[in-house]
């Protein structure tokens, strides 16, 4: 087909379109409703760890982390739907949320050995690893949905941002939620998180199986 | 390669691009996108008149970057299809330049990457010189220029040219696995001078 035909073609295809409105909203919607679903999800099967707001208030560093958690997957939130539309996601934002992760999980590796917390079992909970993977499935797959209704240019990429976002809110509540141990932080509840991250490839996979 | 300076820094050779003209940018800049914003609410006259301006522009982008060549057009037909698919992510606010031109460049690398499996040479071509044509027009991409000599040999010999790995390591007698692992450097290297050009 040459050039000139193509041309013809499209704009006699031509149908209105509402231009997206920025991905800020997206984002913002996205990471309420997640949270919300995440935190009650959470409480309905079972309470936040005893103590944990006297923790919050008492311990400054406790604070921060909790505090950076939330900055840590905003951030990643970010870069997932930007990352679905050309043009929006900068290489500096992708790099600060990279950044943003390994010093996050920098912090729980340094905690091995001077933890913000006293370390207890105190609030166990008994299948966190599993709580973190499920609870992080309906945001990533809404998540994966909205950026395919957009237009990802590396959209297997765009999934994986979708997939740490979703996973990184779970495993950030557990911070809470569950006991705090840095190594059991580390193995049930940033693990899971991550891993969240090959799951939405794999997600984005099987639903370009399906579509054919 | 006479449009070259060859400015030598760290080893790498640095090509400068053509000048932007402000005036004419800026003049672009907003009649693209009111085009833009005229097609989003589905008036066919503008859009077509906004295509064919687009892939113009894209053509010589490209053209100026990987040298004139078959595959130029094919990739601008890409740009115009996937411009039309995702008009809607076109955010009226922002500039229309650089959501075209990621468009463009990703496209450009994604036309190249696939070439693997497209044969385009004819078989004498492949045992001798291949034409010199293809070569002229291939060493007028200066974004080409830019890459190493070997990686420049690899890519241009597999995705524009259009020779298999294995033709391509015996035309330039090294292994097929090092041709691979040229092509894939070669190929990294080029999205990055892409995605780090300001358009």
């Amino acid at each position: 087909m040459s050039r000139g035909d193509l041309i013809n073609s499209l704009s006699a295809d031509l149908e209105p379109v509402k231009p997206v409105a920025g991905t800020n909203l997206l984002t913002a919607t996205w990471l309420l409703l997640g949270v919300a679903y995440v935190m009650i999800a959470a409480l309905v099967l079972g309470p936040v760890r005893p103590g944990v707001f006297d923790q919050l208030v008492g311990n400054p560093r406790f604070l921060l982390e909790t505090l950076y958690g939330v900055g840590v997957f905003t951030l990643v939130a970010m870069v997932a739907f930007r990352s679905a539309i050309p043009a929006a996601l900068t290489p500096t934002l992708k790099r600060l949320a990279i950044i943003a992760v390994i010093i996050w999980i920098g912090n729980f590796l340094y905690a091995l050995i001077n933890p913000a917390l006293e370390p207890s079992m105190v609030g166990k909970r008994p299948h966190c690893y599993l709580e973190t993977l499920v609870y992080a499935l309906p945001p990533m797959l809404f998540a994966i949905y909205r950026q395919q209704q957009l237009y990802p240019l590396k959209p297997r990429d765009s999934a994986l941002w979708a997939g740490l976002a979703a996973g990184l809110i779970p495993a950030w509540y557990m911070q809470i939620a569950c006991m705090y141990l840095p190594k059991h932080v580390l193995l049930f509840h940033i693990l899971p998180g991550l891993a969240m991250a090959g799951v939405g490839v794999l997600m984005w996979l099987l639903w370009q199986r399906v579509k054919g | 390669m006479a449009e070259i300076t060859g400015r030598s820094l760290g080893g790498r050779c640095w090509v400068k691009m053509p000048q932007i003209n402000e005036e004419l940018y800026a003049a672009d800049e907003a009649r693209w996108a009111s085009l833009m914003v005229a097609a989003q609410k589905g008036e066919q006259e503008p859009y077509r008149q906004l295509l064919a301006e687009v892939g113009e522009a894209v053509s010589r982008y490209l053209t100026v970057r990987f040298g004139a060549h078959a595959m130029i057009e094919d990739c601008v037909q890409d740009v115009l299809m996937a411009m039309h698919e995702g008009r809607h992510t076109y955010n009226p606010s922002k500039k229309f330049r650089p959501w075209l031109f990621t468009i463009a460049r990703h496209k450009a690398i994604d036309a190249l990457r696939k070439r693997n499996a497209r044969r385009e040479v004819p078989e004498e071509e492949v045992a001798g010189v291949y034409s010199e044509d293809v070569t002229e027009g291939i060493d007028r991409g200066k974004l080409l220029a830019r890459l190493s000599i070997t990686y420049r040999e690899a890519v241009t010999l597999t995705k524009l040219v259009g020779l298999s790995n294995a033709e391509a390591a015996a035309r330039l007698q090294i292994s097929e696995s090092a041709v691979k692992v040229r092509v894939h450097r070669g190929m990294l290297q080029l999205r990055q001078f892409l995605e780090a050009e300001q358009i």
